[in-house]
């Protein structure tokens, strides 16, 4: 099961402007991750990913949002539930095709649930 | 998902909530040994031997009643609460048991109970009852958490030579139990969040991928760049050089990496020896 998992997120890896994924249980320990060599910029993102989802999940459930997206300086961060107990993090590039990467990440998270539960 | 399996005369810790599975790991771990010609001692602040028996049938462990029989195994019930410090004693009574047998394995479960009252200067017992179970044999020792994941005593995990914790989350879902090994002394582990089921006749079944085994595995791809480096320092007349080499060989041994190791030979190089 868990090498479908890899498979699913190595696809969403794969598309253009997704410059990393992380897929995360509910309690912020990172199930799965995605990333490309050193890169600071992704870093700093990765950090503040390290602490704050959980916090950003918490308001997630509370508000009842299925998305929220972060603005950084060079990159975007979608945040996207994939199932009870995990959630999916893509981080995009400036470059990348919002409507595309969106209907991938919607793809990509139904596929997530389907294999977890 | 650690390199050898637990090294012998080491001391273990299991942590996880009340559930995760920590009795169940310890007894396989025991029964799977006993299998292959072991000795092994349970000792139980718990449950009665006869308790523990009738778990193991349950879990489809029918081979613990055949290991009581012929001697392998033995079963040590202790009321926690009856324990005195410094609890010195309980390691004369393992001695008792073993008769001077070798390379022993030994559960304590729980071994919460050793460590409820400590303050500093308990814990220096705590230190000597793990250095002489390591001299006995190789111990697994469980350690409740609390359901925030905070251990309800004081143990500190430095004095473990392994920690794993166990984690039920209790969702459901692939990810609800999880297994992740916090630190191996000596031995490389796997640093993934391992989803594990407790199935019966089995015991704990941890699952990982063919790539998350391949990472603690030594790679051999690189050892012709390892040994021409290794080579150039040889002829070098640096008195560093044999240490440096000596090096080389231990990272050459333990390459997990698929990436070319020329970099990090180089920095090695260069920051032992100065120069290329």
């Amino acid at each position: 099961m868990i090498e479908l998992l890899e498979r699913i997120i190595d696809d969403l890896y794969s598309i253009e402007g997704i410059d990393a994924c992380i897929l995360y249980r509910i309690d912020g320990t990172p199930i799965l991750l995605r990333t490309p060599g050193f890169s600071e910029d992704i870093l700093v993102v990765l950090a503040w990913l390290k602490k704050q989802i959980c916090g950003v999940l918490k308001e997630m459930n509370k508000e009842g949002l299925s998305r929220a997206i972060f603005h950084f300086k060079d990159h975007k961060v979608l945040i996207a539930p994939s199932s009870k107990s995990t959630v999916l993090a893509a981080i995009l590039s400036p470059g990348a095709h919002q409507m595309l990467t969106s209907i991938e990440i919607e793809r990509i998270t139904s596929e997530i649930n389907r294999c977890v539960s | 998902m650690i390199d050898g399996g637990f090294r012998k005369n080491t001391v273990n810790v299991l942590c996880g909530g009340p559930g995760a599975g920590k009795s169940t790991f310890a007894i396989q771990y025991i029964l799977h040994n006993l299998n292959r010609n072991h000795t092994g001692l349970l000792i139980s602040f718990e449950m009665s031997e006869k308790q523990i028996i009738q778990d193991c049938l349950s879990l489809g462990f029918f081979e613990i009643e055949e290991h009581i029989e012929n001697g392998s195994l033995t079963i040590l019930h202790f009321f926690g609460e009856d324990l005195v410090f410094p609890p010195l004693d309980f390691i004369q009574d393992i001695r008792e048991v073993i008769k001077g047998g070798e390379d022993v394995l030994i559960s304590i479960d729980p071994f919460t109970y050793l460590t409820l009252f400590m303050d500093e200067t308990e814990r220096k017992f705590l230190s000597m009852i793990f250095q002489e179970l390591r001299e006995i044999g190789t111990t697994v020792v469980t350690l409740e958490e609390n359901k925030n994941g905070s251990p309800v005593t004081l143990l500190p995990l430095y004095l473990a030579d392994s920690v794993i914790c166990l984690e039920d989350i209790g969702m459901g879902e692939l990810y609800n139990r999880t297994l992740k090994i916090v630190k191996t002394r000596g031995a490389r582990h796997g640093e993934g969040l391992y989803p594990y089921s407790i199935e019966n006749g089995v015991g704990i079944v941890v699952e990982a991928t063919m790539g998350q085994k391949s990472r603690i595995m030594a790679k051999r791809d690189f050892d012709d760049v390892f040994d021409e480096e290794i080579g150039k320092i040889a002829r070098s007349e640096d008195p560093l050089a044999p240490k440096v080499s000596r090096k080389l060989e231990v990272l050459k041994d333990n390459w997990v990496r698929d990436s070319d190791p020329r970099d990090l030979i180089d920095l090695v190089i260069r920051t032992e020896l100065g120069s290329r």
